[in-house]
Order: C-alpha cells, then structure tokens, then sequence
C-alpha cells in the first residue's frame, strides 16, 4: 500500500508561497508575510493597485491571487488572521 | 484551484435572481457557525427580504463562492449581484450605518425610545455597567424584529440613540428604537435566580378568533394560512378542508414566507394552537390568530358533518 504523505508544509514555505503568489498578482507591491499560527498568516501589502477602492475590493485583489492556497480542508492556508491593503 | 462552469452558472443565477442573497453554513432558523449567525441576527434587524444558500449541503458552492467572490471565507453577503462583504464587514458597515444604503433600506427616522425601569432593575443596570470598568463599554438595549429583547456592553455606534432611564444611561440602536419606545424593565426571582423582565408593549399579541369568524374568512376567500397543530392520525380523523397539517415541510415553508403574512393555528379544543401561535409570534409573525375552541367548536357551531371524537 503506497503510503500517502499528507502535509501542510512548513510554515516558511507557505509564507513564501504566499509571497510568490502576491507579487505575481501585484507586481508592485510591498509585501510582508507572518505565520500567526499553524496554519494562520498575517499579511501586509502596500501598493498603489489600491487607490480608489473600498477595502472588501482591495482585499479581493489578494485573496484573488491566494485562493489556490486557501482551497480545500488540507489547505496550507487555513486562516488570514489580518490583512491590511495600504495605498502609499 | 478552478470554478467549473456549472457551479459558476448556479452562483450567478443565485446573486443575480435575489436582490439580497447570502451564502452560509445552515439557515437563517439554524445557523451553524457563529459568524453566519451573527449575519443573519443583523439582516433580520433591516426586514428586507433576502435568500440564503447553506454551503454545508452544497460542497460545490461552499469551495466555489470562494473563487467567485476572491473571499476565503463564509458567509458572503450579495446584493443586486455585487459583492458586499463578509461578516467582519458586514458587521462594521451595521455599526457605521452605511448597511442601510447597501441593503437599500431607508434608515428609520431618530426615535429617542421611553424607557421605564423599576428602581431595582435601574440599580441592577448601573451596577452591571459599572463592572466592567472600562469607559468605552456601555449598556445597550436591542429589541429585535421578533420583539425579542437583549441587554449587553458594547462600545458606542454612530447608530445609537443614547437614553437615559431612571439615571441609568442606555443606548439603543436605531432599528431598535422605535420598537423599544414605552419598554418596562423590572427585576423578577425566578427558578433561575434573579433576572431582568422586559414587557414590551409595541410586541404583537395573538389573536383569538371564533369559528363564526373563520367561516366568514374562509367563504369570502380571505387569504390567510390555516394551520392544524393536531397529530397526524387526529387530523385523519377529521379536519376543515381548508386546513393544513404542521408537519416538517410546511414549518419550512411557512418560516419562509413574509412576516405579516396572516396564520391561524387550529387544534382539538384551542391549547396547542395557542402554543403554536406564540411560537410563530417568536419568529417575528405579526399576524397570528388561535382559533377559540378548536375544530370541537367549528363541530358544534359550524359543520356537524366534521366529526366530533
């Protein structure tokens, strides 16, 4: 029987895939990343994509590019405790 | 990680065929997390009509509405096919106020409620406020579209109206106001130890009603709900035509009608409709009727042909 290796990665891996997908999404961006928690991040991103928008539109920009780490009950993000979008 | 064309339709459909839609784990009656529960308590507050879909019994749409909407989380509040935020948003957007403008609800105009406190439950109150000791949480009273009261600290909202009460200062939101104007707050003992009463004479009461009267409804072709709260094997052995039994399918669909949507409950000899009919006052019904005397009644005075047992 194949053993099935189920895992989550470590939380500096996600934080850089979490990175990786931001700065693909929002070329410009300043972007900070921090595990919270086992499966907990916090996120920071300065960028001027921002301006002129409400924060649910600003917000949607990054979950829009880290969905794929967020989907399904293995996922390596479970959570985004805080997610601050800033104009510079 | 993609949204297959199917699940991406059946969303679409749902945000562009209700105005107010909102996805969630359970139902407005049962939610089944706190965050879709605290949605929900805020919606009913507005009474505009909105749908809900529970993402636990669609798996499709509780990873699809994810990718739809770019948010990770549930619930997701729609209105008129636009993104409106999840429950942290919606519950800031409540407390500013700008909810009303997204939901489209015209904002009730300022009422300053009166509100009448025994002097026990003022002490009671100034007490309780004092404990927490910290300067930004203040006693508020929220009176709920079902007329359900309840007191908690929480820090001031630009949607407050402050009260004072027996030198007791309360806030209440606006919805709340003018349902909460002429409130009786007394301190009662109960088995539960010693509790706040809240008589609230703005909550709607049921309604008795003769058979003569529901005879009359029923031959002009009034529109109401006639509900039978008797047993199944009771309601075999007689029942008015028009009536309908409370099995778990019509409790589904009459939580789903409009709230001023007029329900006469019906039983043997009237008990059990009188429980019933308080428990759709409960819910927020305004229009609830018992009929006096139960199908025994309608029997005697109305229709022998409906037997008696």
């Amino acid at each position: 029987m194949p053993i099935e290796i189920v895992g989550q990665g470590g939380a500096a891996e996600t934080e850089e895939a979490l990175r990786t997908a931001i700065r693909e999404a929002i070329p410009d961006g300043e972007i900070e990343v921090r595990a919270a928690g086992p499966g907990h991040f916090e996120i920071r991103v300065v960028s001027g994509v921002f301006e002129g928008k409400n924060r649910v539109r600003q917000q949607q920009l990054v979950y829009a590019a880290i969905t794929h780490l967020m989907a399904g009950a293995n996922a390596p993000v479970h959570a985004v405790d805080r997610l601050e979008c800033v104009v510079p | 990680m993609s949204l297959d064309d199917a699940t991406r339709q059946q969303i679409s459909d749902l945000v562009g065929q209700n105005r107010v839609m909102l996805f969630m784990k359970g139902d407005r009656t049962a939610p089944q997390c706190g965050f879709s529960a605290r949605v929900i308590d805020i919606l009913e507050g507005y009474g505009t009509d909105y749908e809900t879909l529970d993402v636990l019994s669609n798996p499709a749409v509780r990873e699809g509405i994810k990718v739809y909407s770019s948010w990770p989380t549930i619930p997701q509040l729609y209105v008129s096919g636009e993104f409106v935020g999840g429950c942290d948003i919606i519950t800031e957007m409540h407390g500013t106020g700008e909810l009303f403008g997204a939901l489209g609800v015209e904002p009730p105009a300022e009422v300053v409620p009166e509100i009448h406190l025994t002097a026990e439950a003022a002490e009671a109150l100034q007490q309780a406020a004092s404990r927490t000791g910290d300067p930004d949480q203040h006693l508020h009273l929220a009176v709920g579209r079902n007329f359900q009261s309840t007191l908690s600290m929480a820090p001031q909202s630009p949607m407050d109206v402050v009260v004072e009460a027996s030198g007791v200062t309360i806030m209440v939101d606006r919805m709340s106001a003018a349902r909460a104007d002429g409130i009786r707050i007394s301190l009662v003992d109960t088995a539960q130890g010693r509790g706040f009463k809240v008589d609230n004479p703005n909550a709607p009461s049921m309604n008795e009603l003769s058979v003569q009267e529901l005879s009359r409804w029923i031959e002009s072709g009034e529109s109401f709900e006639l509900v039978d709260v008797r047993t199944p094997s009771e309601f075999e052995t007689a029942r008015l035509e028009r009536a309908q039994l409370l099995d778990e399918s019509l409790y589904q669909r009459l939580q789903s009608l409009p709230r001023d949507t007029r329900l006469v409950f019906i039983c043997h000899h009237g008990p059990r409709g009188v429980n019933a009919a308080e428990q759709f006052l409960g819910l927020g019904f305004t229009d609830v009727h018992n009929v006096t005397g139960g199908i025994d009644a309608w029997s005697v005075e109305i229709d022998p042909a409906v037997p008696q047992y």
